[in-house]
């Protein structure tokens, strides 16, 4: 019986740490979880771009405030035609998808891209 | 300095193809939760062991079948952890839980390392269906809590910022 209570008491202590780990580790950042449910739009200029594996994010400037905007992992952008030379400092661009629930936040997940005009479609079935 | 070498790690050939690789960095992710897979699927049935479970079976027995296949997924998880990180090796080195996970890797680590050259593991070897000491049994709960805590940091990597 000792040696059952204290196997359940060090299992609860390691799921303790996961939890404390993960509450205080602030916005989740993969799927779609982390952003509310309504469409939102940004334009702005393209600062700097990280992209590839696992997901590619860009520092977007918009009216003098600098989002951050989650575009697709390489596969993605690629089936939506999004080359990654497009997606490079100076260049203007309309980013439609979702705000993060977080509004202290400017983060947005993006599912369709306009770049002059030119409609990319990350998420084809998604509206 | 730290930072020059994350850099460079990222610059890194390899890392940069694999950052805009599709099925390679797939297979790459597969290889590391492969890696886990064998690791925790093997020494569980161990730790549950050394705890006192299944006491009909002699240590040596068990660890001579199951030792090899978790050092193996270690061994794999390690490997393909590393091309994951260098993917992004600056990003990943900037998160708290990324050193929370490298250092209960480590603590998890020593716990076997104490384990495997305690006088007590040597000694226990042949026993049958006697309990097992308490050092033994507190290093296979140990190893337990340290390697889900492992997974657990692990699989939150990719929800944080």
């Amino acid at each position: 019986m000792v040696i059952r209570r204290r196997f359940i008491a060090l299992c609860g202590a390691a799921a303790l740490l996961g939890g404390a780990v993960f509450a205080t580790s602030g916005l989740a950042h993969h799927g779609w979880t982390w952003a509310e449910g309504e469409n939102f739009e940004l334009t702005g200029v393209i600062r700097t771009a990280r992209l590839g594996n696992p997901h590619g994010l860009l520092t977007v400037n918009a009216k003098n405030e600098d989002w951050t905007v989650e575009v697709g992992q390489p596969w993605r952008n690629a089936r939506a035609g999004l080359k990654d030379s497009m997606l490079v400092k100076g260049v203007e661009a309309t980013f439609q998808g979702h705000r993060a629930t977080d509004k202290s936040k400017r983060v947005m997940k993006a599912e369709r891209v306009i770049i002059k005009g030119k409609l990319f479609n990350l998420y084809p079935d998604r509206d | 300095m730290l930072v020059d070498a994350l850099t460079a790690l990222q610059d890194w050939a390899p890392a940069a193809w694999l950052r805009h690789a599709r099925w390679t960095y797939a297979a790459v992710n597969t290889a590391h939760i492969t890696g886990i897979a064998l690791l925790f699927g093997a020494i569980i049935p161990l730790d549950l062991r050394l705890i006192g479970w299944r006491r009909e079976f002699p240590i040596r027995v068990l660890a001579r079948v199951l030792l090899p296949v978790a050092v193996a997924g270690f061994c794999l998880a390690v490997t393909a952890g590393f091309f994951l990180f260098s993917v992004r090796a600056v990003e990943y080195a900037g998160l708290r839980l990324f050193w929370v996970k490298i250092a209960l890797i480590v603590c998890a680590l020593t716990n076997a390392w104490l384990l495997h050259h305690a006088l007590q593991w040597e000694a226990a070897q042949g026993d049958v269906g006697v309990t097992p000491p308490p050092s033994l049994r507190m290093a296979g709960a140990l190893s337990i809590a340290l390697w889900l805590s492992v997974i657990v940091c692990g699989r939150m990597l990719a929800f944080v910022d």
